[in-house]
């Protein structure tokens, strides 16, 4: 049963972000890449990722994919896409993607991953935070800063000046 | 060592921290007309960054804050590098007429955000750490780049940049995710003692994980095949900024480039180590050393069409990530003190020459080599600097270029006749940026009008930061031993010679 | 589903999809997308190792850092393009060439 969960998962996943990158609609390629979000969403949890299954959906779906939604609508390019991409460069682009699921795909196959007994799922959420208030504590500020800098460009860049 | 104890080893990085802090601070004291003043507390606290570096500097410690940050000469070495050129950058921004009806608080503030992001990078030591770093600095340079909101190249800078931005730090991430497949581990040493224990059948694995964690860097420093976006940013940007990042994020990117494949990929000569050459079977230093000719090359090939100075120097500027780019194969430590001479020198005539640009930008209007006609006879000071920065960017005696280009070329003729080629396209292509270089100096003394009246820039601060660039490039092309002993002497530590 | 080559092969087709879309797409936003898939295959990657690396718990601190960076990237970028609309009215990136000569 759960296998048969794992592969439908795993379908959902793969189909809707092909979908993503094929779609003539921006707006279908932004709703294909929810189904893709909650996809990878799933396989976090069969890989006992609790708590991160739910910044995924909670960052990803409600917050990155919320804001790209903005912007098409913002950007008022709904209907009227016609991304004029030649089909030069789309055989050009499905040569490269195939030869690099091949490569990829061999390589997950074949190479000796580091592997450890399996042990049994438990709560990451307080690792976690161990994690990142012990040994990744200077990552962990530092990316706070990043933040605040983002903030403080994105403001800018978007704030209607006063004087033109 | 424990976070708490790391702490008192940190100043310099507090200090910049807290410079961004306060400078946001400020910023809402000041009024609108007066935002310019926000630089004052980021050069100090810049100042005060530089000091205590100094303060600290000599140390050698691996494994601050649980094994995330290195403290080494090496560091010290490009820390210094990219402190000093924020200061300059900051000093040739209050003269940009070209920031004029924007804010220019949010400016200092992103650009001292910036520079504590490059002073992360080149200490990191755990790929985590390094990789908050180098998002650090891409999102600061993309919204210095597109700060310009109303002008349409910034714009277009600031969208190409942060596109293929965002891609290739996506594309390193999946090599970082490879290598973390393969060792488990997220520090470098530790990654080194889990690479060192991998069989064979690991080769296709790290290999791929190599290229992509290189698509990653290599686009920091913009070497072919990922310099597309440099003429485009470059040209777009406030001429502050892209002499900013022609000159700082390179600094950072090759200390990176150097720490990371040093620590984790070998044994002090990273890629002449037997684990690099026996363990991926294939020839990297070749495979590097064809990048660097072919970065070289294509930068040269293509400044010499340029019709506007300000992207001839943002195609020379790839090619100078190419001839530096030389040191990389040899890894020896000839190369890399070579490699870090030649950013010291780099920065300053790089800034210069730019700086000269931005000025000639505001007073006549115009980036285009026409606009540089006479300008050598109307103010005297310019064309002679701008001329001895075109030498210096070429290489010739008896500048400070010549000095750079003398330490990296002896490097690579150092290692072997295999590399005798890579020298050789080094000097074919000197010998064609000169054709461009004094394409400048040509329209500054020999077209247009000869002016009888000579004037100085009016403002001292032009006159004096001129001054601070051009000495120097012209004084280390005698007097270079302080700098070369330096450079060598931050290696000592970092290769445990 | 007990497979590690299972996720690590999900996650290479969600990086050459996504590649594809880079490739292909001229469109600001739908190269984001296309971005997003990438970061989306790198995050699969490292959960799948943490796990099958006995809870290597980094794999995890990693994919965290990963998602608030790239919401981070993501909200940076719409700025910009938004931005970039008010002046030009449209964000096809090779459309938006006043600079190639």
């Amino acid at each position: 049963m759960a296998d048969i969960v794992f592969w439908f998962v795993a379908f959902i996943t793969v189909f809707s972000a092909g979908m993503v990158v094929t779609s003539k609609s921006l707006l279908y390629s932004a709703y294909s890449l929810l189904f893709t979000f909650l996809g990878v969403t799933g396989l976090y949890i069969f890989l006992w990722a609790d708590f991160l299954a739910v910044v995924q959906v909670v960052v990803y779906i409600g917050g990155i994919l919320v804001l790209i939604i903005f912007g098409i609508m913002l950007t008022n390019k709904i209907t009227s896409v016609n991304i004029s991409h030649s089909s030069m460069q789309k055989g050009v682009g499905a040569v490269v993607a195939i030869g690099f699921i091949a490569s990829l795909g061999y390589m997950a196959i074949s190479s000796p991953w580091l592997q450890a007994a399996n042990t049994e799922p438990a709560e990451t959420t307080a690792s976690i935070g161990r994690l990142l208030l012990m040994d990744y504590l200077l990552p962990f500020e530092v990316a706070s800063l990043l933040l605040l800098g983002a903030l403080i460009g994105a403001t800018t860049l978007s704030r209607k000046d006063e004087d033109g | 060592m424990s976070n708490l104890e790391s702490l008192k080893f940190f100043w310099p990085e507090l200090i910049l921290s807290a410079t961004a802090l306060i400078a946001i601070l400020s910023d809402l004291i000041y009024e609108r007309k007066d935002s310019h003043k926000v630089s004052f507390w980021a050069i100090g606290g810049l100042l005060l960054t530089f000091i205590t570096i100094r303060l600290f500097g000599g140390s050698s410690i691996n494994g601050l804050f649980m094994g995330t940050m290195a403290l080494d000469p090496f560091s010290e070495f490009f820390k210094i590098l990219i402190v000093l050129s924020t200061i300059i950058v900051m000093l040739m921004s209050f003269n940009s007429s070209e920031l004029d009806g924007y804010r220019k608080g949010e400016y200092y503030t992103i650009m001292s955000i910036m520079a504590f992001g490059l002073v992360m990078m080149t200490s990191a030591i755990d790929v985590l750490m390094f990789y908050v770093a180098i998002e650090i600095v891409s999102i600061m340079s993309f919204f210095l780049a597109g700060y310009l909101k109303r002008n349409p190249n910034s714009n277009e800078a600031s969208l190409k940049y942060v596109i293929y931005g965002a891609f290739s730090s996506g594309v390193m991430l999946y090599g970082l995710s490879i290598l973390f497949g393969l060792t488990g581990e997220t520090n470098f040493f530790a990654i080194k003692n889990a690479i060192s224990q991998l069989g064979p059948d690991s080769n296709l694995a790290l290999i791929l994980s190599i290229v992509f964690i290189l698509v990653g860097l290599g686009y920091k420093i913009s070497a072919v095949p990922f310099h597309f976006w440099t003429p485009d940013v470059y040209e777009g940007s406030p001429t502050s900024i892209t002499a900013y990042l022609s000159v700082a994020p390179k600094a950072a990117g090759f200390a990176l480039i150097i720490r990371f494949f040093n620590i984790a990929f070998g044994s002090n000569s990273a890629m002449g180590s037997d684990e690099w050459s026996s363990l991926n079977s294939l020839p990297w230093p070749f495979l590097i050393a064809l990048l660097s000719a072919a970065t070289m090359t294509i930068g040269n090939l293509v400044a010499i069409q340029q019709q506007s100075v300000k992207r001839m120097l943002a195609y020379s500027s790839i090619a100078h990530a190419g001839y530096m780019m030389m040191a990389i194969p040899v890894m020896s430590q000839s190369g890399i003190y070579g490699l870090m001479i030649y950013l010291f020198m780099y920065m300053l005539m790089n800034l210069g020459a730019f700086f000269v640009v931005m000025y000639v930008q505001d007073k006549f209007d115009g980036e285009n080599f026409d606009a540089f006609n006479g300008l050598g006879w109307k103010m005297p000071l310019l064309g002679i600097s701008m001329t001895l920065f075109m030498v210096a960017l070429t290489g010739l005696p008896p500048t400070s270029g010549f000095v750079g280009k003398f330490y990296i070329f002896a490097a690579v003729i150092e290692a072997g006749n295999q590399y005798y080629w890579l020298a050789f396209v080094g000097v074919i292509n000197s010998v064609v940026s000169l054709y461009y270089y004094i394409k400048v100096v040509r329209h500054m003394y020999f077209e247009g009008e000869r002016s009888d009246i000579v004037s100085l820039p009016e403002s001292k601060l032009t006159t004096s930061l001129v001054l601070v660039l051009a000495l120097p490039t012209f004084f280390l092309g005698w007097y270079f031993s302080p700098l070369v002993e330096w450079a060598n002497n931050s290696l000592n530590f970092f290769l445990g010679i | 589903m007990d497979n590690l080559s299972n996720y690590v092969l999900i996650s290479a087709i969600l990086f050459s999809l996504g590649l594809f879309g880079v490739i292909t797409r001229r469109n600001g936003v739908a190269v984001l997308m296309g971005v997003e898939l990438i970061l989306n295959s790198a995050n699969v990657n490292f959960l799948a190792f943490a796990r099958f690396g006995g809870m290597n718990m980094s794999g995890h601190v990693y994919a965290l850092f990963v998602i608030v960076l790239a919401a981070a990237e993501a909200a940076v970028a719409l700025a910009i393009i938004i931005n970039i609309f008010n002046n030009f009215r449209t964000i096809n990136v090779d459309d938006v060439s006043e600079l190639k000569q």
